[in-house]
C-alpha cells in the first residue's frame, strides 16, 4: 500500500518534470513557436516573480490586479450570500413566496452571469458598482438553489417528531429545517465563490481597468503571451485558493454532518 | 381526482404567469416613476423588440439566425470536449496509473475559467471560429472529465465481483460494468458543461464577432442600445432553458434504469 | 433419480485458514477448516452473526486468497474467481442498467455463447424461477423478492459446478422470505446443483440443508456438522424439525 503509493507520487512528479521539459524543448531548443505565441517556460516563471514588484506594462503589480480582482468579486458575493440564501430558505418554506418567485427565478437561473456585463456598464458605468452587480447575479444563483434544495430535504418525521412536541413554525425552521440544509447550503456558497471568479474576470476582461482580467487582456494587445500565462496562473491559483479555504470552513461549520458532495 | 388535476394545472400554468405579469408591472412601474427610466426601458417594450427580432433583423441578421450561428459555435467544440472528457474521465478513473499521470496536468488547467483563455486562445487561433471551438472546448472538457472520474471511482465493488464470477474478463468488467455505471455522473457533466458552454460562446463573441446572441448584447453596448441588450439577454435564456431541457430529455431516454419506480 | 447421491467430492477444501493485517495486529478470523462437499449437496453453512461465514464463502468461490491452506473444485484448485462457481450475492446486486433478460444472459454472454442459445437458455432460467413476462423489466421496477430471483437465474444460468449463496434472503421481509425458501428448494429439486448456502437462520438452514455445518465464532471453525435427512418438503412444525432446532440452538448458544 505504502510502497504503490511512493510509486504514484512519483509517477506524478515525473508527469509533470516531462511536461515542462517538453514545454522547454518545443519552445527554448527547437524553435517551434516563436516566442510571442509561446514563450519557455523558464521565460514565464520569471516574468511571474518580476511581475510581483513590476507595474509594467499595465499600470499595476501583479498583488495590486488580484487586490483589485478580489475586492469585487467579494463584494459581488457578499451580496449575493446576503440576498441569495434568506431567499432561497424562504422560497423553500414559504408556498406563496415560492409561488411568486420561482418563476422569476426559472426565468434568470439560465442567463449566464456573463451576459448581464452590457446591461450593467450601461446602467452603472465603468466601475465597482456594475462588476460588482455582474458577480452578484453569477453567485446568486446558485445561493438560492442550494439553500433551496437544502430546507427540501427536511424530514417530515423529524418535523412531526417536533410538532409532537409542540414546536412553532418558525422553531421548526430554525431547528430543524435550517440545519439539515446547512451542507446544501455551504455547498452552494462555495459554488457561488467559484462562479463569482469566473465573473469578476470576464467583467474585467470587457470593460476595466484594473484587475487580472484586465492584465491579461492589455497583455493580449501588446503580445505580452507570458503576461497572459501568468495571469492565467494566477486566475487559477486564487480560485483554488477561495474554494480550498471555504472547503475548509465548510467542513468547520458541517461537523459531524454527512456532506453531500 | 378531477379537482387533483385542475389544482396542478393552477400550479404549473396559473401561478407563474401570475407571478411573471406581477414581476413585469413591478418593473413597469418602477421604471417609469424613477429616474432609472433614462436608462432603463420598460418591460413591453422589451418583450415586443423581442418577439419582433424573428422577424426585424438586429445587424445582418434575425434571431432565429443569430441563435443557430452561436449553436454552431457551442455543437461541435461541446461533442469533441465531451467525448474528450469522458474518455479522460474514466481513464483516470478506472486505471490509477494513468490517473497518476495525468492527474497533475489536469488540475494545472482546471481551476482556469474558460473565459480566461480568451486572450491566449486570440493569441494562439486568432480571432475566427478556431478560439471560439477553442473556449467551448474547454468548458465541455474540464466539467465533464471531473464527473466522469467520479464516476468511475465509485462503481460498486460488489457489481465487479458479480462480473468477475460470471466469467468477464478486465476488458469485459470495464465494458460491461465502469462504463454503464458511469452515465449518470457523465450526463451531470454533460449538463453543467453545456450550461458553462453556452455561457462561454456569449463571451467568446463578446471578444469579436458579427453574429451570434453575445454578439447583439455586445454591439448593444457600443450604442447604448439597452433595450438590444435585454432583447439579447431573453434569447440567451430561452436557447440555455431548451438547451438543459433537451439534456435531461436525452438522459431520461438513456439513463431509464437509474430512476426510482417503485 | 432420488438416489442420485453418488459419493463424487466435487468441492473440497484442505487446512483453510484466514488472518487479516490490521494496523496492530493480526486477527485471524478463519482457523483451519477442512471441508468435502458431494456433487449436488446441498450444504448450509450456520453460524452466529458476525462469524467468518462470508469469509469462508469468499475463499471458497475465489474472491478471497486463503492465508494457508487450499480449495479445489473438481481436483483444481481455486485461485481466482471463475465462471464455473456462482454467486448470489447477500446485497441485491444487479445491474441496474440491464433488463432482467440482461441480467441472466450475462454470464453466458461475456463468456461469447451465441445469441440464440444463450437467449434461450436465459428464457428456461427465467421461467424457472417464476419470472415469465418481465424478462424486460428493469431491476428497479421489480420487487425485492423479484430482484433475488434474477439473481439465483443468473447464477443459474451460467450453469456453473457449484452455487454459492450468501444470506441471499437477508434483506427480504419474513412473508417474502418463507416463500423464496420455498422457490430455492423448488427450482433445486428441479435443476440439481451443488449449492453451498449461508445463513444465519436456524430454520431456514433446516428446511433447506442435507447437512448443515456449525461454526463456531472467530476464529471461525467447525464446531460440528448435522446431516439432515427429513423428507421434503419439511415441515416447520414437525417434532423432527423442532428437536433438530433445539438441539442446534443449544449446540450454538455455548460456541457464543
Amino acid at each position: 500500500m505504502k510502497k504503490s503509493d511512493k510509486k504514484g507520487i512519483f509517477l506524478s512528479v515525473l508527469s509533470v518534470i516531462a511536461f515542462l521539459g517538453i514545454w522547454y524543448l518545443c519552445t527554448k531548443v527547437l524553435k517551434l513557436v516563436p516566442e510571442n505565441t509561446l514563450p519557455d517556460p523558464v521565460k514565464v516563471f520569471s516574468t511571474f516573480v518580476d511581475k510581483f514588484t513590476n507595474p509594467n506594462p499595465d499600470g499595476g503589480t501583479l498583488l495590486q490586479h488580484m487586490g483589485a480582482s478580489l475586492q469585487v468579486a467579494l463584494t459581488g458575493y457578499i451580496m449575493a450570500i446576503v440576498i441569495g440564501i434568506p431567499l432561497g430558505i424562504l422560497m423553500a418554506w414559504n408556498k406563496y413566496v415560492d409561488r411568486f418567485v420561482r418563476p422569476i427565478f426559472d426565468l434568470i437561473k439560465p442567463i449566464p452571469g456573463v451576459a448581464w456585463i452590457p446591461l450593467m456598464i450601461v446602467i452603472f458605468g465603468i466601475g465597482l458598482q456594475s462588476k460588482a452587480a455582474v458577480v452578484f447575479f453569477s453567485a446568486v444563483v446558485p445561493c438560492i438553489l442550494n439553500s433551496y434544495t437544502g430546507i427540501r430535504q427536511t424530514k417530515e418525521v423529524h418535523l412531526w417528531v417536533a410538532r409532537t412536541f409542540g414546536g412553532t413554525r418558525n422553531q421548526m425552521l430554525f431547528k430543524i429545517a435550517i440545519p439539515t440544509a446547512l451542507p446544501y447550503i455551504m455547498t452552494g456558497t462555495r459554488i457561488a465563490l467559484g462562479a463569482a471568479w469566473v465573473a469578476i474576470v470576464a467583467a474585467e476582461l470587457l470593460g476595466s481597468t484594473r484587475g487580472l482580467g484586465f492584465m491579461i487582456q492589455q497583455a493580449r494587445g501588446i503580445y505580452r503571451t507570458d503576461i497572459i500565462i501568468v495571469g492565467m496562473l494566477a486566475i487559477g491559483i486564487c480560485g483554488a485558493f477561495l474554494t480550498a479555504v471555504l472547503g475548509i470552513i465548510e467542513r468547520i461549520v458541517v461537523k459531524g454532518r454527512k456532506s453531500n458532495d | 381526482m378531477i379537482k387533483n388535476k385542475t389544482g396542478r394545472i393552477f400550479e404549473i400554468i396559473f401561478y407563474p404567469l401570475v407571478s411573471i405579469l406581477i414581476f413585469l408591472i413591478i418593473w413597469d412601474v418602477g421604471v417609469k416613476n424613477s429616474e432609472l427610466s433614462v436608462v432603463m426601458p420598460g418591460p413591453w417594450e422589451v418583450v415586443s423588440k423581442f418577439i419582433q427580432s424573428f422577424a426585424v433583423p438586429i445587424g445582418k441578421y434575425t434571431m432565429v439566425y443569430h441563435i443557430l450561428y452561436s449553436l454552431m459555435r457551442v455543437v461541435p467544440a461541446y461533442i469533441v470536449g465531451s467525448l474528450a472528457g469522458i474518455i479522460l474521465g474514466i481513464l483516470m478513473g478506472w486505471y490509477p496509473v494513468i490517473n497518476r499521470i495525468l492527474r497533475p496536468l489536469y488540475e494545472l488547467i482546471r481551476p482556469i475559467p474558460p473565459i480566461a483563455w480568451i486572450p491566449i486562445s486570440i493569441v494562439w487561433f486568432g480571432i475566427g471560429e478556431g478560439s471560439k471551438w477553442f473556449l467551448i472546448f474547454l468548458a465541455a472538457f474540464v466539467p465533464i472529465t471531473l464527473n466522469a472520474y467520479a464516476g468511475a471511482t465509485t462503481v460498486d465493488e460488489t457489481l465487479i465481483k458479480c462480473s468477475k464470477m460470471l466469467g468477464a474478463s478486465d476488458g469485459q468488467v470495464f465494458k460491461t460494468v465502469v462504463l454503464p455505471y458511469s452515465v449518470p455522473h457523465i450526463f451531470t457533466g454533460l449538463q453543467v458543461g453545456l450550461s458553462t458552454s453556452w455561457a462561454t460562446v456569449v463571451a467568446a463573441e463578446m471578444i469579436r464577432s458579427t453574429e451570434g446572441v453575445g454578439w447583439i448584447i455586445i454591439s448593444s453596448m457600443d450604442t447604448n442600445n439597452v433595450v438590444q441588450s435585454l432583447v439579447g439577454i431573453m434569447g440567451i435564456g430561452v436557447v440555455g432553458f431548451i438547451l438543459a431541457i433537451v439534456m435531461r430529455k436525452i438522459e431520461e431516454v438513456l439513463c431509464r434504469w437509474n430512476r426510482i419506480e417503485t | 433419480m432420488e438416489q442420485d447421491r453418488n459419493l463424487d467430492i466435487i468441492l473440497k477444501c484442505e487446512n483453510v485458514s484466514k488472518k487479516f493485517q490490521t494496523k496492530h495486529r493480526t486477527k485471524e478470523v478463519i482457523g483451519n477448516i477442512n471441508l468435502e462437499v458431494r456433487k449436488n449437496e446441498f450444504v448450509v453453512l450456520f453460524g452466529p452473526g458476525q462469524c467468518g461465514k462470508t469469509t469462508m464463502l469468499n475463499i471458497l468461490s475465489g474472491l478471497e486468497k486463503t492465508t494457508t491452506g487450499k480449495v479445489f473444485l473438481n481436483d483444481r484448485e481455486v485461485v481466482e474467481p471463475g465462471p464455473d462457481r456462482g454467486v448470489v450475492f447477500q446485497s441485491i446486486s444487479l445491474y441496474p442498467w440491464l433488463t432482467v433478460m440482461g441480467n441472466v444472459e450475462y454470464g453466458p454472454k461475456v463468456r461469447g455463447i451465441n445469441k440464440k442459445v444463450r437467449k434461450e437458455k436465459a428464457e428456461y432460467y427465467i421461467e424457472l424461477v417464476g419470472l415469465k413476462g418481465f424478462e424486460n423489466s428493469y431491476p428497479n421496477q421489480i420487487s425485492g423478492g423479484m430482484k433475488q430471483r434474477v439473481g439465483i437465474a443468473r447464477a443459474y444460468c451460467n450453469e456453473p459446478d457449484v452455487l454459492f449463496m450468501d444470506e441471499p434472503f437477508s434483506a427480504l421481509d419474513a412473508q417474502t422470505r418463507y416463500l423464496m425458501q420455498e422457490e430455492i428448494m423448488r427450482i433445486w429439486e428441479k435443476e440439481k446443483r451443488t449449492v453451498i448456502f449461508v445463513t444465519n437462520n436456524i430454520e431456514e438452514a433446516l428446511y433447506l440443508a442435507d447437512r448443515i455445518i456449525l461454526f463456531t465464532n472467530c476464529p471461525t471453525q467447525i464446531k460440528k456438522e448435522y446431516v439432515i435427512d427429513l423428507p421434503r418438503p419439511r415441515d416447520y412444525t414437525s417434532d423432527d424439525f423442532l428437536k433438530l432446532r433445539e438441539e442446534i440452538t443449544e449446540n450454538m448458544a455455548h460456541t457464543l
